[in-house]
């Protein structure tokens, strides 16, 4: 394996995971949002770099699904944002979390009144 | 013959769907029409085909595999294909009268309601790795979107915790994948068997990891069920249905295609993979069981149930290694068929419900048996199935998979088998005994019902819970035919 | 030798972008340091040998979802209060040392693995260079997303059809004021910027279709560029949204899938096989059909409404 390739390996792999860590550790959807494309670009990163052939044949595979793998990242990530715009319209909020013992509470007491 | 069938039962969702989006009122109705009605009879010329040739692949485009893409239909395939066709087409039938195919409700509803039965349907019948990333993504981007359509706060928030745990597991999937193509050089469910004996064993235990790990995501397999019960209980009723009855299960349905077929049996260590996941299982057995009787909703007692019953689908895979696998194997898939009949059939008399009393925390559904008596009845009969009473499906599959853990010697599966029917039978008596509850005099008199259900929503719950009780008694021509299709058992050590 | 050091300064770049977008405080930061991510990956992919990713990486990747990001920032920011920003590090302190080393021990075994991969003979991919011919394109990527792999494309664009419906439906209500402000003041030199960069988009879309056949390029990347042209057109107000699809929007959604099916069972019917498109000039339909409808999609997404009209 020729030492770009172990560099772009090791890129791929530190991607993935900064892309991880963002994910867990954040509780802003944008932010989660992001970190998910991270790590859709690491392993895409990690699939092109494994399918570079020696002779100047790359495998086209691998590059036909990245090229897929880069529209559905975009698709889901435009309804992930109307979802993100929608819940913000609902609830006021950027994250999820926040008050969701305090909304099961409210959303309890309006069924019960409902009635 | 058989080569068009399945291609129909992919492409009639998928072009009605392209049909529902067209202007005009009559594009919709016929989309939904052309999309869904077909799908039975195309199934007959697939199932016949099966019966005669139990593993038929239709290579797309003509190219072999590894090259190009092949469909695959055997058993547990049509299996699930019917299971599509009857709660998605009996669902479709209570969804035409909350979404009017003219209003504007229907107009958002039904394109993604046939883009999701196309989905499921092509995930079925996928052969290909890579295509079955495609489709996973597809079952989640229209699934998610009509939990959304609900429109209330819950559902969105649901939505939305759903939609980034199912983007990392489809994730983690594709790591998965990325790393098996490069250690065999094909993405082919069938092939890549043989290529995996030769493959780095490091590279491929870590592959498999990653990809059973997002499978368990996407399947809600306790601990990692959190984001289900309230995207399950919060969805509009007929929506709830499929994805108890179908969605999550296409996780389970691949990670039976992953450990059962493509990994080359008894190495890898696979034998102590499968009895986590069994562990798993049995965890969710009992935990769904104990968080389904602590609810107060029914739709989340239903929610909690679809939990505890995914745990059975997983108990059966330590035994792929035992003299006792075709009986496992006849129990988990009857076991599948049946909870997807039953659930769909609870959650659409609980949407029923909901519909008429406007609410359905359980201290409200008093007199139930005036007020709703079909609602009730469909949930005492899916119940029976649910907690594997006899004569129904749910208590065939149970008895089955009783018969496989004590053939086998499995005693802790006797216990978990049995303590989750107990819990079944706890919270499925708590619903009912909710509903036959009197008036306290001393409380405010809860409104009567306030709104009359359309008869054909009802007969369509009752219908489920009917043929879930029915495959308890038509069940040898369907046990024959799975057990035609069943995965080799492993040798025995 | 300057090759690899300019892959090192790349790959540094694109770990260091990555991990200020997970950091940074400011989340326009983040957002616009994902974007320059997405710019610095477009030039890995060019260095990697795949010049087809490195233009859907700039259009698509940086492009298009860097700018539906931006655009979504702004319609957060619309009411007024800064909701975004304000709150990181939100997580507690305890779970983000768990939380990071679990990633560094996820990146130590994904690198560890990749790194010792053999290369493995009689791979897909080289079963894909030997029988490229029967495609009647020589673009082996082009050959992969529309002859052997066609049926992963035309599921992809379910996928994006799927996406534009999803927003549609959970985007309930129509409010012309949550949408980011066109430019209302005519400023002299934006028409006559836009009479030159909507034709050249136009240009370029139809150029990569074309190209695509035998060079890098087609319907994705000339799609994405199509759409630029279309998000530049309503940014500045000659587009505007309109509160439904209109039925030309309508078929222009599904013309992709509705052609590629349509063309697949075609051939299927008369005696070949599902999804083998017979020819070239086949294989240049159906990506026309496929970058109308990939282009229109993601324009209609970006403006987060149901259809577009001019502006009155």
């Amino acid at each position: 394996m020729n030492p770009s390739a172990v560099i772009y390996l090791l890129t791929a792999a530190a991607v993935f995971g900064i892309g991880l860590y963002g994910l867990l550790q954040s509780r802003q959807i944008l932010r989660q949002l992001l970190s998910i494309n991270l790590m859709g670009g690491g392993i895409f990163l990690l699939l092109i770099t494994l399918g570079g052939g020696a002779d100047g044949r790359p495998d086209p595979v691998p590059q036909a699904m990245v090229l897929t793998g880069i529209v559905i990242a975009v698709s889901a990530t435009a309804f992930a944002l109307a979802l993100l715009l929608r819940w913000h319209e609902l609830s006021g909020s950027t994250e999820l979390d926040a008050d969701a013992i305090a909304d099961a509470i409210a959303d309890a007491v309006a069924d019960a009144h409902d009635d | 013959m058989t080569t068009e069938a399945l291609v129909g039962l992919i492409f009639l969702p998928l072009l009605g769907a392209c049909a529902t989006v067209l202007p005009g009122r009559l594009a919709t109705r016929a989309g939904v029409l052309a999309g869904l009605l077909p799908l039975p009879w195309l199934l007959v010329v697939v199932t016949l085909a099966v019966v005669q040739d139990p593993a038929l692949f239709v290579e797309l485009g003509g190219f072999a595999a590894p090259l190009g893409i092949r469909l695959f239909a055997d058993p547990l395939a049509v299996l699930m294909l019917w299971m599509v066709a009857i709660i998605g087409g009996l669902a479709a039938v209570h969804a035409w009268f909350d979404f009017p195919p003219d209003s504007p409700a229907g107009q958002s509803f039904w394109p993604l309601w046939l883009l999701l039965t196309s989905a499921m349907n092509a995930l079925f019948l996928s052969a290909d790795l890579f295509n079955l990333y495609v489709c996973l993504e597809l079952v989640t981007l229209t699934a998610i979107p009509l939990i959304a359509l609900a429109g209330s706060k819950t559902s969105v928030r649901a939505a939305m915790r759903y939609l980034l745990l199912a983007l990392l597991a489809s994730l983690l999937y594709l790591l998965g994948i990325a790393l098996l193509y490069n250690a065999t050089g094909t993405l082919d469910l069938y092939l890549i068997r043989t290529a995996l004996t030769a493959a780095p064993p490091a590279a491929v235990v870590t592959a498999l990891a990653l990809i059973s790990l997002g499978l368990l995501l996407k399947g809600a397999v306790f601990p990692l069920h959190v984001w289900l019960p309230q995207a399950h209980a919060s969805a509009p009723g007929p929506v709830s249905a499929v994805l108890s009855a179908l969605v999550v299960k296409t996780a389970i349905y691949l990670l039976y295609r992953l450990w059962l077929w493509s990994v080359p049996a008894g190495t890898l260590a696979a034998e102590h993979a499968l009895m986590l996941m069994a562990l798993l299982g049995a965890g969710a057995l009992l935990y769904g069981g104990v968080l389904a009787l602590l609810q107060e909703r029914l739709k989340l007692v239903i929610a909690y149930s679809t939990v505890a019953q995914l745990g059975y689908l997983l108990l059966i895979l330590p035994m792929a290694a035992t003299a006792a696998w075709p009986v496992a194997w006849q129990g988990g898939l009857y076991q599948l068929l049946s909870h997807g009949l039953a659930k769909a059939a609870m959650f659409l008399a609980a949407a029923n419900i909901l519909h008429a009393l406007g609410s359905d925390r359980l201290s409200h559904l008093r007199r139930l048996d005036q007020r709703q008596p079909l609602s009730l009845f469909t949930l005492a009969v899916a119940g029976v199935s649910l907690m594997g009473l006899p004569p129904s499906g749910g208590f065939l599959a149970k008895w089955l998979l009783l018969e496989a853990a004590w053939r086998s010697g499995q005693w802790w599966l006797l216990a978990v088998l049995i303590a989750g029917s107990l819990l079944a039978a706890a919270y499925i008596f708590r619903i009912l005994a909710a509903s036959l509850g009197r008036d306290d005099p001393t409380e405010a008199q809860p409104v009567a019902a306030s709104r009359s259900i359309p008869v054909i929503q009802d007969a369509a719950a009752l219908l489920l819970a009917l043929l879930a009780l029915g495959t308890g008694f038509a069940a040898a021509p369907i046990l024959q035919f799975i057990e035609a299709g069943a995965p080799a058992a492993w040798s025995t050590p | 030798m300057i090759g690899l050091a300019i892959d090192s300064v790349l790959a540094l770049g694109i770990v260091w972008l990555a991990l200020q977008t997970v950091r940074s405080v400011s989340m326009l930061q983040a957002v616009l340091m994902f974007i320059v991510f997405g710019l610095l990956m477009s030039l890995a992919w060019a260095r990697l040998h795949a010049p087809d990713l490195a233009l859907a990486e700039a259009a698509i990747g940086a492009g298009i979802t860097g700018a539906l990001l931006l655009v979504t920032w702004r319609r957060l920011q619309a009411d007024g209060h800064d909701p975004v920003d304000s709150e990181l590090p939100a997580q507690s302190k305890w779970l983000t040392i768990p939380t990071a080393c679990a990633a560094a021990l996820l990146i130590v075994i994904v690198g560890w693995i990749a790194l010792q991969l053999p290369a493995v003979p009689g791979t897909a991919g080289d079963l894909a260079w030997q029988r490229l011919g029967e495609i009647g394109v020589s673009n082996p990527v082009t050959g992969v997303l529309l002859g052997f792999r066609a049926y992963d494309t035309l599921m992809e664009m379910a996928v994006l059809l799927a996406a534009w419906l999803g927003a549609r439906a959970v985007a309930t209500t129509y409010r012309p004021g949550a949408l980011p402000g066109p430019v209302h003041v005519e400023v002299p030199l934006v028409g006559a910027l836009l009479s030159l960069v909507v034709p050249i988009s136009i240009l370029v879309a139809v150029y990569l279709l074309q190209a695509g056949g035998s060079a890098p390029g087609g319907a994705f990347q000339g799609g994405a560029v199509l759409a630029a042209g279309g998000v530049l057109l309503f940014l500045t107000g000659r587009l505007e949204a309109a509160p439904r699809t209109s039925g030309l929007e309508r078929v222009g959604l599904i013309l992709g899938i509705a052609v590629f099916s349509l063309m697949g069972l075609m051939v299927m019917a008369t005696g070949g096989h599902m999804l083998a498109l017979p020819g070239a000039w086949a294989i240049y339909l159906v990506e026309t059909a496929l970058l109308l409808s990939i282009a229109l999609s993601l324009v209609l997404l970006f403006a987060a409404a149901p259809g577009l009209r001019r502006m009155s």
